[in-house]
């Protein structure tokens, strides 16, 4: 310590200006470390730089599959054999856009998606919430019970459940209908129905139970209170459940094939599978079981598949990541 | 006296109005859930006969279980094999959407856009988009082909685990992908620690390594606690999930059968009881320690 402060006087002897402008200099250079390491709590320069480069890698290792699937549906079978091609395609083929379209009868499928998709997220977003507000603001004997039944049916495997589901259906006569779909749904049950209760539950476990007393208060029922006051104010999980409803809907694929077998009514997802192997045995397959020719045309069907759900998605993508935190679905 | 017996009926008025609202999801529970849980449990000891009407279950024992361990050479691989692979997705998934969800809460540019990459994936995992992407390769990523990773799992770890591992690997960005939910679950859980914790520990001098350790981890383990439990749970519809496929099998074959495949179906959820059950068990442990 001393040592030094005798270094720096003897320096600071040697120039008369010395010190003023040896004080400036490592103000700036505290000022710079500052900027570029941060200080106690806030993130410096350095810091945020490192952290988007790993996101920007990270996402790429996302995006990698997406990119590769648009980038591959435009390519022309010259572009696809051809080794100095790679990702940017000589010319844009939407040929294998229209050839998909039509190979999938994209128009019946989208009906069938979105008919299952609407249906099963308008009767989960409602009869969900009604679970769970009876969870969240009622006592009642078994309460607890009730809970822990939907905490199972969030845990049993669809798998483990289907062999009688097939069979209950086949009785009612529901077998190759869409009531096999959204009869379950309409109940809050079906594709992860118990999950959109506990996210129900969570919510209106955070909303202060002041506004239901007040409007108790006023003279409304139980029914009334729910659907004049609750329901208006929980648009946030409204909209995640309903949301994720659609999504997972449109998206599944285990319950429609053992479910619905009729082909004019399989959905987008089990067409898709459809013309891969339709395409497979057109093309041939090599010894991965695949066809390398047929390749554009079945990336152009996965396109085809996701693109209603993306364009649904950029919509609603800034109320749906907001929405999820203002869910409280953590608490 | 009179008043106490008017609140007494009022609070049971409000218990059965409590009730009403829950009752359509019981009765859904009922019927499509606790009913063909109860059936496929029952069936799993029979051996099922299914005429175009008519559906006769003949009592068999522990004979399905038996059949699935002893003398069928496929099930018992592919369910061990699945589960090795979960051991080892897991535990990248949960730590995965930890990292991101931190990432993506600190001060970066672009936050917004990065969200919303990240949250991608959730909207088209569907298992025929991802099969026919990932079928052709494209989930994996250029390194492991450039290093020879195959080679390095191949010689360096035991047979057992060679395959497990490798099958992980090959599909590296699918199981990265599946973590969109859980990234979000993070990302909420960050919201939920309080700032000025933050702001209390920058003044009594704490570096951030040790706010990430002291205050960040301690706060968000219920939530790995749950990350945890709800990869696994998902895992049953994951694409690659080959007992979907085996229970498919099963129940249209002839041999075997849908009693057998209700076993299958059966063996499957034990295990991942008995997995969660663990992994509650010790989430609790740690959870009550803290407080």
């Amino acid at each position: 310590m001393e040592r030094r402060q005798r270094a720096m006087h003897s320096d600071s002897g040697s120039i008369a200006v010395g010190l003023p402008l040896r004080k400036t200099v490592v103000n700036s250079l505290l000022r710079l470390k500052h900027w570029l390491l941060g200080t106690g709590m806030r993130t410096g320069v350095a810091g945020k730089a490192l952290v988007t480069l790993l996101l920007i890698d990270i996402g790429f290792v996302y995006l990698y599959p997406v990119l590769y699937m648009v980038s591959t549906m435009m390519m022309t079978l010259n572009d696809l054999v051809d080794p100095t091609v790679i990702w940017v395609p000589t010319e844009i083929c939407l040929e294998n856009i229209s050839i998909a379209f039509i190979g999938m009868e994209y128009m019946q499928g989208l009906a069938q998606s979105a008919l299952v998709s609407i249906v099963g997220a308008v009767a989960q977003a409602f009869t969900c919430a009604l679970a769970g507000y009876g969870l969240s603001r009622y006592h009642f004997r078994g309460r607890n019970l009730v809970f822990a039944m939907v905490l199972l049916t969030f845990i049993v495997p669809p798998q483990t459940i289907i062999i009688p589901l097939f069979l209950l259906n086949r009785h009612l006569g529901w077998l190759n209908t869409n009531w096999a779909l959204v009869v379950p749904e309409m109940f809050g049950l079906g594709l992860k129905g118990a999950l959109f209760v506990i996210i129900y539950r969570q919510f209106f476990l955070g909303l202060p139970s002041s506004l239901d007393e007040a409007a108790r208060l006023d003279g409304a029922g139980g029914f009334a209170v729910f659907t004049r006051v609750m329901l208006p104010i929980s648009k946030p999980a409204i909209l995640v459940v309903s949301l994720f409803s659609v999504v997972w809907h449109w998206n599944d694929y285990y319950l429609p094939t053992m479910l619905v077998s009729d082909q004019k009514k399989w959905s987008l997802v089990r067409r898709l599978h459809g013309l891969g192997a339709a395409l497979d045995e057109i093309y041939g397959v090599n010894e991965y079981g695949m066809s390398r020719f047929s390749e554009p045309i079945e990336m152009a069907g996965a396109f085809l598949v996701i693109l209603p759900i993306l364009l649904l998605y950029l919509i609603a993508q800034r109320w749906f990541t907001e929405g999820i935190e203002r869910t409280g679905l953590v608490e | 006296m009179r008043r106490l017996s008017a609140r007494m009926t009022l609070s049971r008025r409000r218990a059965y109005e409590g009730v009403a609202f829950v009752a359509p999801w019981l009765v859904g529970f009922l019927a499509f859930m606790a009913f063909p849980l109860a059936y496929s449990f029952y069936m799993s000891f029979t051996n099922v006969k299914v005429g175009p009407t008519s559906i006769e279950l003949k009592w068999k024992g522990v004979g399905n279980y038996v059949y699935a361990f002893l003398s069928d050479n496929v099930f018992p691989v592919e369910l061990m094999s699945f589960f090795q692979q979960s051991l080892l997705i897991v535990p990248i998934i949960v730590v995965f959407s930890l990292i991101v969800g931190l990432m993506l809460n600190s001060e970066t540019w672009g936050r917004p856009l990065f969200r919303a990459v990240f949250f991608l994936p959730v909207i088209f995992s569907t298992s025929q988009v991802v099969l026919s992407l990932f079928n052709r390769g494209a989930g994996r990523i250029a390194f492991l082909d450039r290093f020879s990773v195959a080679e390095i799992v191949n010689t360096s770890l035991p047979d057992r685990w060679a395959g497990p591992v490798l099958a992980v690997l090959d599909r590296i960005t699918l199981v990265l992908w599946y973590s969109g939910v859980q990234i979000l679950l993070v990302l909420a859980a960050l919201k939920t620690i309080n700032r000025t914790v933050y702001e209390a520990a920058a003044i009594d001098g704490a570096g951030r390594w040790e706010v990430f350790w002291k205050i960040t981890l301690p706060a968000l383990t219920p939530f790995i606690v749950l990350n945890t439990v709800y990869t696994i749970v998902d895992l049953s519809t994951y694409p690659f999930n080959p007992i979907l496929e085996s229970i498919r099998r099963s129940m249209f074959d002839v041999r075997t059968g849908m009693g057998y495949a209700a076993a299958q179906g059966w063996t499957y959820f034990s295990i991942v009881l008995l997995v969660l059950a663990a992994v509650c068990a010790f989430g609790m442990r740690n959870v009550w320690r803290q407080e």
